[in-house]
This record gives structure tokens, C-alpha cells and sequence, in this order.
């Protein structure tokens, strides 16, 4: 029994993580059909702004978390300004967008990763934060791992309340559903896009800091999880938030429990196979009805 | 505007002007004509599919790779010529049987299903080697001369732009550039856009394969990540868009420029280099979208105009 609880409960921490990248993601192309590419390397940013504050402020990370946020926030509205609304105003067809802003995003991958490089090394960083065992219905993890997931989902739950609740969530869901319908009733593109861009950057610099928490960071640390974020993006639905929260999660248990069953080296292989199953057998997401 | 003739004929005569140089250059220059033409190639032969049908395949590295391991496999089996040819035909075999699956997919659903299913072919076969032949990598032990891979390399880039050139002029041209106008109105108009997209797909492969088939052979030594490398298809991808996906002389003039600037800035400054390669895609994408060949355009109905 503690087996399969520390089995699942190991696929959840990796899926919360998963869940909190993808989301960012997400809504940047549900919202402007931006595939940002480059989405990990932010949340390389966000981990070694994480580990400079450790090391160099000797800041706790969770208290340093609500920084990187606000740091990555301003990246991204920057970054927006300065690459993607010229192609969203200057595109003739959505399809242009997106392949644009798909090599956009291959490019502020090179920049930044290198500059990532040139700045800090190829060597592997860390530190090391709460590593003591705790123990929790007769299985034991990790302290940092636990905090990582609990913030990992209350970020994301956040974020889906955001969505729900609040004014600018629902002239989101607008501007999702039809954007000229939106911009009829006077919600404002130009304040909205900028704003959601950095809301997605912010989540992957959040998801970075915690990783860092845990792992070992390097300048190539995130394009792993901009692969998963994908996979988990068509897992939950193009532009669905909440499906894409149970999307991570199951993605981490389809790890956790294909990595116990057959080997650790075929975890890049389950993953892909759960896309191609996925984008064969339901193209439009898992969860749509 | 010249004619299909003069076009394939002006292909033709670079092709053989460029295969005397084994003879002219020295080895160094040799292998970076090399990887000029390989990128050519792949380039040109990405863009007979992508540029006309604006579905974006990040599929080359897949097709090239599995080129790649059919000489690996067969080089000891095979004579060269059969085992170039077979890469080909088994990557154009995949990608008719993938094709035909994922073909209704569009936008970036299919970008990110091409791209999972080269890491899934390139993680299977590391599974498999890893697992039952007990390697990693593979090395090819009897490589033809240099100048052999050179002409087939060549020969096939040549190809790649003859047969793009005769797509181009073909109904099947037509339909693909129907499909990328508006796939809907092409079907309604009577195009099997099906058959059209997935013929076209796998002519595209079938290069991809071939070249990779032919490069496994330059490279002698062979590993899932040096061959399924995603920056092969990447790097085709942009060569293709910044030379202008709707042309043919774009890519390959930009797979040219690419190439060299790769050759002589990345050794030095590896880093700085791979910045300002970002910086440039930028750049060009936001102030120069159509590509390189927009730029010989714009120039040309500037002289017409004055």
C-alpha cells in the first residue's frame, strides 16, 4: 500500500511541476497563438535567479519566489513589446502567427540559453535547501519536494482562479473565444496581450526557482520541460487551463508509473508515445467534450 | 521568369561546375561545400512541402536520422549506392504511413507532433541498441572516399532542387499551393488534397533520408543523438524561412550563408555566435518575414518600376 501511495504520490510532484510550466504556455497560445518555444529558458532564468539569491543574498527561496515572479513578469512584457506584437499586428493570417512567432522562439532560445551560458557556465549549480526526509502515511519524501509540489499546484490553482474569478480573468476567456468579440465590448489588446505573455513567463520563472529547490540548474535545463509542456498542452486541450493542470498530473503519474514498470530510460519514449497517442485518438485534447 | 527547362538546365550546369571541385579544393573547403549542399538540400527539399503547403514540419531530423541508421545497419550488407537510396526509401516509406495519419492535423499541432515523433524514433532506437545490440553509437568501418560521398551529396542536392522545380511546375504544385491558400477551398474545388499532402510529404522525406544516408557515411562514427539532433531539423527550418520558403534559390542561398557563417564564427565564439544567430532570426523574422528572397523581390520590381 505505502508502495502505490509513494508511487503516485511521486508521479503528482513531477506532474505539479509539469502542470505550472504547461499553464504558462498555454495561455500564451491560447491567447495569441504565440508557440513560444523559448518557454523553458525562462524557467532557467527563473531557477538561477533563484540560486543567485541563495548564494549571493543569501535569501530564503520560497520568500525570494514572489521576486523572480515579478522579475520574469517585466522580462516577459518586455519581451512581448519587443518581439511579438509586431508579428501579431503585422501577420495576415493566424496560421503566419504561428509559425512567426515559432521561429521567434527558436531564436530567443539560442539568445538566451547562450547568454545563460556565456554568464554562468556550462557547470551544474545548486544548493541545498530543506533536503530532510519527512514522513507521510508511511512513506517517506524529501521536505524540499513536498514544499516544490505544494507550491507548484497552489500557483497554478491561482492562476485558474484568476481565470474563474476576477475581471481580467474573464476578458481572457473572452479575448480566447472570439477576439473580435472582445475587442467590440472594449477589451483592450494591447494592455491584455503584454499582460498574459508576462503572467505565462512569471509561472515558468516560478516553476524554475522551485526546481531549483530540488535540483541541480544548468543553462540547458529547459528545454526538457518547453517538450513537456507541450505534451502536456495537447494532453489537457489547446487553451484550456484546467486541462491542463490534470493534464500535468497525469503526464507525471504515466512517468512515474512507466519509469517503475519497464525502465528509467524509457521515460522520453512514454512521453512521446502518450502525445502521439493522444494528438491521434483526440486531437482536440483528452478532456474535451 | 525563366522556363522550367532553363531552370533545370541552370541546375544542371552548377551541378556539374560543382563537381569538379574535389579535384580544386582542398579537404577543408571540400567539407564545408559539403555541408553547403547537405543544408541545400535538406532545405530546399523541407520547403517543396512546407513553403507551399505552410504546414510546418519538424520532421527532417527524423527522416535524416533514420537515413542515417539504414547505412549504419546495412553499410556492411549493402553496396553504398543501395544502402543511400534504401535511407531514402524508408524514410519516405515512414513518412507516407505518418502521413497519412497526422496529415489532417494543422498549425502547431502538427509541428509538435512531427517534432515528438522524431525524439520517439530517436528514443526507440537508443532503447534498442542500448537493449539488444548492447551500443550506443555505431561506426561505419569501410566509408567510401571523399569524393564519393561529395558526388552523391551533390547529386542528390541536385536532385532535390530539380525535382522542387518540377513540383512547382506540376498540378500537383498547384494543389499544394491551393492547400496553403485555403485547404478547405482546395477540397471543395476537387483537389485530393489527402493524396496531394501526403505524395509531396514523403517526396521531402525521401530526400531528408537519402541525405542522411549519404552524410552517415562522411561522418563514420554514428549515435542516435548526433543523427536524430533536433537542430538538424531546426536549422533546416530556419535555413528554409530565412531564404524565403516559397522559393527555391532562397534556401539555398541562405543555406550557403548559414553554413559559412556556422564554419567560421562558431568555433571561436561558440556562444556569442549562437546569440547572435538569435538576435538575426529575430530580426529577420519581424522586419524581413518573407525571407531573403523578398529582398531580391522587392529589388527587381524596384528596376522594373524605375
Amino acid at each position: 500500500m505505502a508502495f502505490w501511495f509513494e508511487l503516485v504520490a511521486t508521479g503528482l510532484i513531477t506532474g505539479g511541476i509539469y502542470a505550472l510550466v504547461a499553464l504558462g504556455l498555454n495561455l500564451q497560445y491560447g491567447l495569441m497563438r504565440i508557440m513560444n518555444i523559448s518557454h523553458g529558458e525562462f524557467l532557467m532564468l527563473g531557477a538561477y535567479l533563484t540560486w543567485l539569491g541563495h548564494t549571493v543574498l543569501q535569501v530564503n527561496p520560497l520568500a525570494f519566489l514572489p521576486v523572480v515572479a515579478l522579475a520574469l513578469f517585466l522580462v516577459g512584457v518586455a519581451v512581448y513589446w519587443l518581439c511579438f506584437a509586431r508579428i501579431i499586428h503585422t501577420a495576415p493570417a493566424v496560421e503566419v502567427i504561428e509559425a512567426r512567432s515559432l521561429l521567434v522562439g527558436f531564436g530567443l532560445m539560442f539568445l538566451v540559453q547562450n547568454a545563460a551560458y556565456l554568464a554562468w557556465g556550462a557547470d551544474l549549480r545548486g544548493y541545498s535547501y530543506l533536503a530532510e526526509p519527512v514522513d507521510l502515511g508511511g512513506a517517506r519524501f524529501m521536505a524540499n519536494r513536498l514544499v516544490v509540489f505544494a507550491f507548484a499546484v497552489g500557483a497554478s490553482l491561482a492562476l485558474l482562479a484568476v481565470l474563474r474569478w476576477t475581471l481580467i480573468g474573464k476578458a481572457v476567456r473572452a479575448m480566447m473565444q472570439s477576439p473580435t468579440g472582445a475587442q467590440l465590448v472594449g477589451i483592450d489588446t494591447r494592455v491584455l496581450h503584454p499582460v498574459v505573455f508576462g503572467l505565462g513567463l512569471a509561472m515558468a520563472g516560478i516553476a524554475g526557482g522551485l526546481l531549483s529547490m530540488v535540483y541541480e540548474i544548468s543553462p540547458g535545463m529547459g528545454e526538457p520541460y518547453t517538450v513537456t509542456a507541450l505534451i502536456v498542452i495537447v494532453l489537457g486541450g489547446l487553451g484550456s487551463a484546467a486541462g491542463c493542470l490534470l493534464g500535468g498530473m497525469l503526464l507525471g503519474l504515466v512517468e512515474a508509473f512507466g519509469m517503475h514498470f519497464t525502465s528509467p530510460s524509457l521515460k522520453m519514449l512514454l512521453s512521446y508515445a502518450v502525445l502521439i497517442g493522444v494528438l491521434l485518438a483526440r486531437p482536440k485534447g483528452l478532456f474535451a467534450r | 521568369m525563366m522556363t522550367l527547362r532553363d531552370s533545370i538546365l541552370a541546375t544542371l550546369l552548377a551541378a556539374l561546375a560543382l563537381s569538379a571541385m574535389p579535384w580544386l579544393l582542398s579537404a577543408f573547403a571540400l567539407s564545408l561545400t559539403l555541408t553547403c549542399l547537405m543544408y541545400a538540400g535538406l532545405a530546399v527539399s523541407w520547403a517543396m512541402f512546407c513553403g507551399a503547403t505552410n504546414y510546418l514540419s519538424l520532421a527532417t531530423a527524423a527522416f535524416f536520422g533514420m537515413g542515417a541508421y539504414v547505412t549504419a545497419w546495412g553499410a556492411e550488407a549493402l553496396p553504398y549506392g543501395v544502402a543511400v537510396l534504401l535511407g531514402g526509401l524508408v524514410a519516405a516509406a515512414f513518412a507516407a504511413l505518418v502521413g497519412a495519419a497526422v496529415l489532417h492535423l494543422r498549425g502547431a499541432y502538427f509541428a509538435v507532433i512531427t517534432f515528438g515523433l522524431g525524439e520517439l524514433v530517436r528514443h526507440a532506437i537508443t532503447y534498442y541498441e542500448k537493449s539488444y545490440a548492447g551500443t550506443v553509437g555505431r561506426v561505419i568501418s569501410a566509408p567510401p572516399e571523399a569524393a564519393t560521398i561529395y558526388h552523391t551529396v551533390l547529386l542528390l542536392s541536385a536532385l532535390a532542387v530539380v525535382t522542387a522545380l518540377a513540383v512547382r511546375a506540376s498540378r500537383l504544385g498547384l494543389a499544394l499551393r491551393g492547400i496553403g491558400a485555403d485547404e478547405e477551398r482546395a477540397r471543395t474545388l476537387g483537389v485530393n488534397t489527402r493524396r496531394a499532402k501526403v505524395l509531396a510529404f514523403s517526396l521531402s522525406a525521401f530526400f531528408a533520408g537519402a541525405l542522411g544516408a549519404a552524410m552517415a557515411m562522411r561522418w563514420t562514427y554514428i549515435d542516435p543523438l548526433s543523427v536524430f539532433n533536433p537542430f538538424i531539423g531546426f536549422q533546416t527550418v530556419l535555413i528554409a524561412m530565412v531564404g524565403g520558403a516559397h522559393t527555391i534559390l532562397g534556401p539555398i542561398a541562405s543555406a550557403v550563408l548559414f553554413s559559412l557563417l556556422t564554419e567560421f564564427l562558431r568555433l571561436q565564439f561558440p556562444y556569442l555566435f549562437l546569440i547572435m544567430l538569435g538576435f538575426l532570426l529575430i530580426l529577420l523574422v519581424l522586419y524581413l518575414p518573407g525571407g531573403l528572397a523578398s529582398l531580391f523581390a522587392r529589388w527587381r520590381w524596384r528596376k522594373s518600376n524605375a
